[in-house]
């Protein structure tokens, strides 16, 4: 708990800084309505519902802050589980992209009974993400490439071939009658992941799986051999191998997980919102990824827990337009809070002055 | 004249100075023995600007002078050379010893003039040396000559060596010597830090002798015999209390081969033996990057001892040997059997177990827990684990007794190991290693940077695996050390061996020409 704290400071210290912020360009009273807006927008409208007793006031929020929270939580994993073996998995946006087509693709062309589709498509976007991942942990260790280099330019390239190519090419989805259709085939009944509050609410079984896999991977970290031995990697790799760790091995295994974790937040968004692979995948949830892992300090419950709190501020930062704030102030809070961690350092000096006269 | 005056240094509430009283005088060689710990260094730190004393006053000439930084301590004229160097490798002598104040011409820098400055210093000290050589290719001796250069070049009038003969071969340790004999004629004054005693003795012409942040005793070498000083140095009536004698933040740089003089009970070899043929390693003009050619048989219960100046193939060896490094061509037979894939988990698997030369490096993650270090290597293995489990209960255990076994403190399984003394890191991994029962150990400078009472310890530990029946090969850079322990000593030199010595041959110099690579006609 007291590692937690830094983080938990630099959210809270950075959702002040905005709020000055636009209390300042605008006025307070503008800034206290645009952000209590936000936090109903985020976690339910809970006024709206006790005076209406509309059960959707409640509903529709979480089904949108639960949709991007699985989707966080995927990606954020994904960088963090990397990060443990010391690699900086900066992929997490291609590796998406691979798993959100592969996804879109079984989702749409194969027919099979309902959790069975789902499956088929959630095991195929976890393999194409792993498979994407595999190339830069190959090139790292058999031509000693880094790993962010590779990556970074790796996100480049599926965006290149999917974005620009296929889902306009090959993978176009036919035309129906004189309406030409962006993106690919719709997905099948089959594939659509279940909702879990009626159909007032987007919120879908993507979050159970985001916070099964933050816990599964939570419990392989701390208590499973193997885990230790990925944190050994990561705090030393000469000890490691020095005192027997495969260190290829871990890396292998790490990045391949990292991709198979970008590739599910890919089936997420794609089975549970999309519903197909559209034109353009909107927010670059790869790249929050980062902001996750790091926000959250590499920790499997920490990424679930900062996941969803800004999977809720995004989706309540549109509401922030109805009080003349612009949307972006949750990506800005976002942005703050990860510099604040940044400066650990700071906060460790803090604490400790605190703590210790 | 310099004194130090009633100089008292705290580091976190622990003395390391108490009180310490000292004067240097021009045209002496002063002698600072004590353990690792005693205070010795951190004295010398003081005088240095390093440390600022918490109490009492450093004197030039009987002027009280606050000394902040070294640059300060430079410019009255107190130079040191430490254990490990201050160097620029890519630069020439002489850029190295005018770095910092080079002699300019139009705002140019002059080598010209620079190295004809160098040159005089050189000539007028004595020093032999080409101050157009590059730094990264000469010995560590002539190294430590272009850093008494460097000093001398700014006209110190104080010198302080701290543990200068710890890399060099004794060749290079009596030319050093003669250099300070030299510098003191001159009447420069010329502290040497050192825990050898037969250099001490030889070296002084005044010893100041430092227990537990105290001076105990200033003597003259005419006066008293090695035995006389060790005994000052180790408070034995202390250690039969039993007090722990904490190794302070002010840890003297590392060092090996604590009062080598004291003579060693050696048990007999072979006590309990392996059966016939087990744990035999052996190599057969094995080559690999760094070693050429190397045949060598390392036989159950005996200590084989491999002695050479830094840098001449030992490390090589020793990464050979455990794994970490693939050999080009010949063969590595263990037990009679060739081995053609040898990793680190292999070796492990094997029975053959290191104990590397750089702790933080190779042996311990500084950042995990003192228990999941004791884990490391063994992780997945009970008491460590169970199945694919961590086995929490089973490793506390084992780590509670292994920190009891070898005196690891403090006893806490839960500590970060980064927050042990360099001491009882060491026996931390020493415990670890020794505590899976080796046929084979590879012990690299086990000893470096432990105080007496460690050293002991860990010596002891290498005869009782040898009396198991390990075969345990010993690389040190300390020549005494490797004579004192093993049974039989190969010299490398360039990456090959130049010669093999058993205990009735074992002759100081004779290994010295081998290690400087002198064949003997």
């Amino acid at each position: 708990m007291r590692k937690a704290l830094p983080s938990i400071l630099s959210v809270i210290s950075a959702i002040l800084i905005c709020f000055i912020a636009a209390g300042l360009t605008r006025d307070f009273g503008t800034a206290l309505d645009a952000f209590t807006a936000m936090l109903w927008g985020a976690f339910g409208d809970w006024p709206k519902f006790l005076e209406t007793g509309a059960a959707t006031a409640i509903l529709r929020p979480l089904g949108e802050a639960g949709t991007k929270a699985a989707i966080l939580t995927f990606t954020g994993l994904s960088v963090a589980v990397a990060f443990r073996v010391g690699l900086f998995n900066i992929g997490a946006q291609g590796q998406l992209a691979v798993g959100a087509l592969a996804a879109a693709v079984v989702g749409a062309k194969l027919e099979a009974p309902g959790f069975l589709h789902i499956t088929l498509c959630l095991a195929a976007a976890a393999l194409g993400g792993a498979l994407y991942a595999l190339l830069p942990a190959i090139l790292k260790l058999k031509r000693g490439v880094h790993e962010v280099i590779s990556t970074i330019m790796l996100n480049w390239v599926a965006v290149s071939l999917i974005d620009n190519w296929l889902v306009i090419g090959p993978l176009r989805a036919a035309a129906s009658g004189d309406n030409s259709i962006s993106g690919t085939d719709q997905i099948h009944a089959t594939a659509e992941l279940p909702r879990l509050l009626g159909d007032s609410s987007r919120l879908n079984l993507g979050l159970v799986l985001a916070g099964v896999a933050a816990l599964a991977t939570w419990l392989f970290l701390t208590r499973f051999t193997r885990g230790f031995e990925w944190k050994a990697i990561g705090l030393s790799q000469d000890a490691a191998r020095a005192s027997g760790i495969d260190v290829d091995r871990g890396f292998l295994e790490a990045m391949l997980l990292a991709g198979a974790f970008a590739g599910l937040g890919g089936a997420v968004l794609i089975l549970g919102t999309e519903l197909k692979y559209p034109a353009t995948l909107g927010a670059p949830w790869g790249f929050d990824g980062i902001a996750m892992a790091l926000i959250g300090q590499g920790h499997p419950l920490g990424v679930l827990a900062v996941s969803t709190l800004f999977g809720g501020l995004r989706a309540g930062g549109t509401r922030m337009q109805l009080f003349g704030v612009h949307k972006s102030f949750p990506e800005l809070m976002q942005g703050l809070a990860l510099l604040l961690v940044a400066a650990k350092l700071m906060w460790e000096r803090l604490l400790r002055t605190r703590g210790t006269p | 004249m310099i004194e130090l005056r009633h100089i008292t240094k705290r580091f976190n509430g622990v003395a390391a100075l108490e009180d310490v009283s000292l004067e240097v005088k021009p045209g002496e060689r002063l002698a600072l023995i004590g353990e690792n710990g005693a205070g010795k260094s951190s004295l010398m730190n003081v005088l240095y600007g390093l440390y600022q004393p918490d109490q009492g006053e450093v004197c030039f000439d009987g002027q009280v002078v606050k000394v902040k930084t070294p640059a300060e301590a430079l410019a009255r004229g107190v130079g040191m050379v430490h254990q490990h160097f201050t160097l620029v490798p890519t630069l020439t002598v002489t850029e190295n010893v005018v770095l910092g104040h080079e002699p300019t011409k139009a705002g140019r820098l002059d080598l010209v003039r620079a190295r004809k400055e160098v040159d005089d210093t050189c000539a007028k000290f004595g020093f032999q040396l080409d101050t157009g050589a590059v730094v990264r290719e000469l010995s560590v001796g002539s190294q430590q000559k272009v850093e008494i250069v460097k000093a001398l070049h700014r006209g110190v009038k104080t010198l302080i060596l701290d543990e200068p003969t710890a890399v060099l071969t004794p060749q290079e340790a009596d030319e050093l010597f003669a250099v300070t004999r030299r510098l003191s004629d001159e009447g420069l004054a010329v502290v040497l830090i050192s825990h050898k005693l037969k250099e001490v003795m030889a070296f002084s012409t005044r010893i100041a002798v430092m227990r537990r942040g105290k001076k105990v005793a200033e003597v003259v070498p005419g006066e008293t015999s090695p035995e006389h000083l060790a005994q000052l140095m180790i408070s034995l009536s202390s250690r039969e209390r039993g007090e722990g004698r904490g190794e302070g933040p002010n840890q003297a740089p590392p060092s090996s081969g604590a009062v080598p003089d004291q003579p060693l009970t050696r048990p007999p070899a072979t006590l309990s033996p392996l059966p016939q043929g087990e744990g035999t390693l052996q190599l057969t003009h094995l080559t690999a990057q760094g070693l050429h050619d190397l045949t060598l048989t390392l036989h159950p219960g005996e200590i084989l001892g491999i002695a050479g100046v830094d840098g001449n193939g030992q490390r090589e060896l020793a990464e050979v040997l455990t794994g970490l490094r693939p050999w080009t061509s010949g063969t590595l037979t263990f037990e009679h059997a060739p081995i053609t894939r040898w990793t680190p988990h292999l070796a492990r698997a094997h029975g053959v177990t290191h104990i590397p030369e750089d702790r933080l490096r190779r042996a311990l993650i500084t950042d995990l827990t003192v228990e999941e270090n004791v884990s490391l290597g063994r992780h997945t293995q009970p008491p460590f684990a169970k199945g694919p489990l961590i086995d929490f209960p089973g490793r506390r255990a084992l780590t509670t007794s292994l920190l009891e076994t070898n005196d690891v403190r403090p006893r806490d399984p839960q500590l970060r190991a980064g927050g042990l003394s360099g001491g009882n890191q060491q026996k931390l991994v020493v415990g670890r290693e020794l505590d899976s029962n080796p046929k084979v150990l590879i012990v690299v400078q086990p000893t470096r940077g432990l105080d007496i009472a460690a050293v002991a310890a860990v010596r002891a530990q290498l005869f009782t695996q040898r009396a198991r029946g390990c075969a345990v090969l010993l690389i040190s850079l300390d020549l005494d050390e490797v004579l004192e322990l093993s049974d039989r000593v190969l010299v490398m030199y360039a990456g090959r061996i130049t010669g093999e010595f058993t205990r009735a041959q074992f002759d100081e110099r004779v290994l010295g020409r081998r290690m400087l690579g002198v064949v003997d006609a």
